[in-house]
């Protein structure tokens, strides 16, 4: 008998630790693949386990904060925002952003601020000297700001978070694309604006796969946006079987683009994909067609805008690109705010103007649900439940362990001087069987 | 009869989980007979004892005195008392991450929010962008090598030579940087390790001038395919180097290089506290780790780590080699688990963290 309180024990022992097992399999079925990254397109997912994967969960603040009391004496809600407002190539998607994050700022007044007391945005350019988003940074600590948003820029977003770590104010980037923003684990942000990672996903799987083009020639800017905006692509690129048949850079400010194009032109690629800035995008598809190149056209996101269609004129008929918002879905948030930012700014709003409206609103919310504390409003921001799934005038808002916008980004395809959006194709996401799992 | 039945299958279970784990997770009580230094006798300082702000970046034992780096200014710990100094005394800027006395001149260089600062003599020299040639005003880190003073900045490294009084740059133009985001530098043997965010760790020959880059070989940065590659990330927050051996912060784990072969630590696989790794220093032997779940110290095979419990002034410190763990309670601890900048002085250790600074007595 005693014999069966043994068996008895180690019964228990087993199922204690296959229990865990099986529970510790369940928990990890339901983790997020890092940017929502399709099996096939993870890298060494075909060869080789890596020995640790990050992003999987996000990064805690562990630190001091959370006990600290509001203010009693303050007249204002002050909120910081950093962009190119000034001496930049692209002002022109400053000027919008910082219009978004304004109308959000006036709704909020308009409905009795913050308990009565009126937000104020303390404004910010990003273009100085070297470094310059690091100092803004700082003046926003002196300034007392809760948290702050922005900015386009990837190497001023990179250079101001990590700033922003020291001072511990909360940053909520609405118009930096660069994937490797997110990639360093820091939790004092978010990201409400999809990125380069998800456009490149969607850019190559509806070349290759959608549009079956296999000699695929890029040209791209020789900054940082270029370098690292392309490289999402190019990696899914060469892993779906067709890497880049050439790869020409330009600087920006350059008008003259025929030599690189006469290389492409050599390497008989059967579609070109641009990555640049609207001005030069825009003249590169002009001088393609100028030299008889009928091919088709792909190109990064910065050519969904207006810039570029006046440059462009009926050359950009066809042209495909990613855009990180649709203009033209059927969301009542969308239509009001469209119909309030034109009536404000006479203008339509862009991507980075809807992002930026919707990731204030997100600050706003977050300040009324816990008060004046950064380390509180960091919490909120970062929890992955309080505004998981937000619905913004930009659509669903998703984040991933990294704090990554990996929501829906949209196929823009130029068609009688519009472009005309749609959804991109349907990747095979992946399986809780990938490694790293 | 169930009931008594029970009782009797109870306690052969619970006899059953006593005996599996005398088996198999036998402690060794040699595990804290290591090179490593063990403090104790903590007593924490904080804004009630003189500290401008609890919120402690940096700590560099000077002599008798402790240079502490706060978000409101720069304290100073000497015959018992605090001092502080601010900008308005002559300091660049309130905000104090970095500091470090040049072992020639006995010079204090103060890396600022706001700019470098040199103290001497009493009295504060201030640079930043606009009257020298300095990368950036924010200042992650200032380290002094012979003539030399370098920072790490937003803007790229910074090599001040004290004796032209002139800066040389380093950026992406001229090192092998991606970009020139630096955040981390420290002297070692006849080089300058700077850790570049992006970048891993950048080489400067200091007799050949001559840069060499130390990466992640996978180029990835969701992933470390191999621990033992290289540095275990290429976002790198921290470098020092001691006894021929160069040890490398990052926000995903640690790093170590002996000038040949490089070794990864992961919170999984070692002692080590976090893998988020706010700032390294080493000395001797050893590693002392500031994470944002405590403070590690290594010398790459046994561990010691000190915490602080949640909700009272107590902690623990956890001794580990391979996979025998050790814990034993400290009271008091250090003064926060987020710890941000240490160092160390034969039989002292100064903690700096995010609620206080700490002081703790080697443990004979």
């Amino acid at each position: 008998m005693k014999r069966h309180y043994w068996v008895f024990g180690i019964f228990i022992l087993f199922f204690m630790f296959q229990g865990e097992k099986i529970i510790g399999q369940e928990k990890k079925e339901k983790k997020v693949m890092y940017g929502n990254t399709p099996d096939d397109f993870f890298p060494y997912n075909n060869f080789q386990k890596a020995y640790k994967y990050h992003f999987l969960e996000p990064v805690q603040f562990y630190g001091a904060g959370r006990e600290k009391l509001p203010p009693k004496d303050i007249k204002e809600v002050r909120i910081g925002f950093l962009g190119p407002l000034d001496g930049s190539p692209i002002v022109p998607l400053g000027k919008q952003m910082l219009n978004g994050a304004t109308l959000a700022i006036l709704e909020a007044n308009r409905k009795d601020g913050y308990n009565g007391i009126p937000y104020k945005l303390m404004i910010h350019n990003d273009v100085g000297l070297w470094g310059a988003a690091a100092n803004e940074v700082v003046k926003m600590d002196g300034e007392k700001v809760w948290v702050w948003l922005g900015s386009i820029d990837d190497t001023v977003s990179h250079v101001a978070l990590r700033a922003t770590l020291k001072m511990e104010i909360m940053m909520v980037c609405t118009g930096d694309p660069d994937p490797t923003f997110t990639e360093t684990s820091i939790p004092w942000m978010i990201r409400v604006i999809s990125d380069d990672r998800q456009s490149g996903y969607a850019l190559a799987s509806y070349i290759f796969n959608k549009e079956k083009h296999k000699r695929v020639a890029v040209i791209r800017t020789n900054s940082r946006y270029g370098r690292v905006g392309i490289m999402e692509y190019s990696e899914v690129a060469t892993r779906l079987g067709h890497p880049m048949m050439i790869e020409e850079r330009f600087n920006e400010g350059e008008e003259d683009f025929k030599m690189q194009l006469a290389n492409i032109q050599r390497s008989k690629p059967d579609a070109v994909l641009i990555w640049g800035n609207a001005k030069e995008s825009a003249l590169i598809v002009k001088q393609i067609r100028a030299m008889g190149m009928a091919l088709p056209i792909f190109a990064s996101d910065r050519v969904v805008s207006e810039e570029f269609l006046k440059i462009a004129g009926s050359d950009a008929e066809g042209i495909v690109s990613t855009s990180p918002y649709n203009p033209d879905a059927d969301n009542p948030k969308l239509k009001k705010f469209r119909a309030d930012y034109i009536k404000q700014y006479n203008q339509e709003p862009n991507a980075f103007a809807a992002h930026a409206y919707d990731g204030m609103n997100l600050i706003i919310k977050a300040i009324q649900k816990v008060g004046l504390n950064r380390v509180l409003i960091r919490d909120v921001l970062t929890d992955l439940e309080t505004f998981q799934g937000y619905e913004g005038v930009t659509g669903k808002i998703i984040l991933d362990g990294s704090w990554n916008d990996i929501g829906d980004v949209f196929i823009a395809k130029m068609k009688n001087g519009k472009f005309n959006y749609s959804s991109t194709p349907k990747m095979k996401r992946h399986s809780s069987k990938s490694v790293g799992y | 009869m169930i009931f008594t039945r029970f009782i009797k299958y109870l306690k052969v279970t619970v006899l059953t989980i006593v005996i599996f784990s005398i088996c198999f997770l036998k402690f060794d009580l040699n595990a804290q007979n290591s090179s490593i230094p063990v403090f104790g006798n903590w007593k924490n300082f904080t804004v009630k004892d003189g500290l401008p702000s609890d919120k402690t970046y940096c700590v560099r034992i000077d002599g008798d005195r402790v240079l502490v780096g706060t978000h409101d200014g720069l304290a100073v710990y000497e015959n018992n008392t605090w001092k502080t100094y601010t900008s308005e005394d002559g300091l660049a800027h309130n905000g104090v991450l970095s500091i470090d006395v040049c072992k020639l001149t006995g010079d204090v260089w103060i890396g600022t929010m706001g700019g470098l600062t040199r103290w001497v003599s009493g009295k504060f020299e201030n640079f930043n962008q606009f009257n020298s040639g300095m990368p950036n005003d924010l200042i992650y880190s200032v380290i002094c090598d012979e003539k030399y003073v370098w920072v790490a900045t937003g803007g790229g490294a910074g090599q001040y030579n004290t004796h032209t009084k002139k800066w040389e740059i380093f950026t992406e133009e001229n090192a092998p940087m991606h970009e020139p985001w630096t955040y981390g530098v420290c002297a070692g043997d006849d080089n300058i390790y700077i850790a570049a965010w992006g970048g891993g760790v950048i080489e400067y020959a200091k007799k050949t001038k001559k840069f060499r880059d130390h990466v992640d070989p996978d180029g990835n940065m969701e992933i470390d395919l191999f621990p033992d590659d290289g540095v275990v990330h290429d976002i790198t927050t921290g470098t020092s180097w001691a006894n021929g051996n160069l040890w490398v912060a990052t926000y995903f784990g640690l790093s170590k290089y002996d000038g040949v072969h490089w070794k990864g630590y992961f919170d999984h696989d070692s002692g080590l506290a976090s893998n988020f790794i706010n700032y390294v220093k080493a000395e001797g032997s050893v590693a002392y780790l500031c994470t944002d779940k405590g403070l590690s110290c290594t010398d790459g095979t046994n561990w010691v780590t000190y915490t602080k419990n949640k909700n009272n002034v107590n902690g623990k410190v956890v001794f580990t080699k391979g996979e025998n763990i050790k814990e034993i309670t400290m009271s008091p601890s250090i003064s926060h688990n987020f710890t941000l900048g240490v160092d160390i002085k034969k039989d002292v250790i100064w903690v700096a963290t995010s609620k206080g600074i700490s002081r703790g007595e080697l443990k004979k």
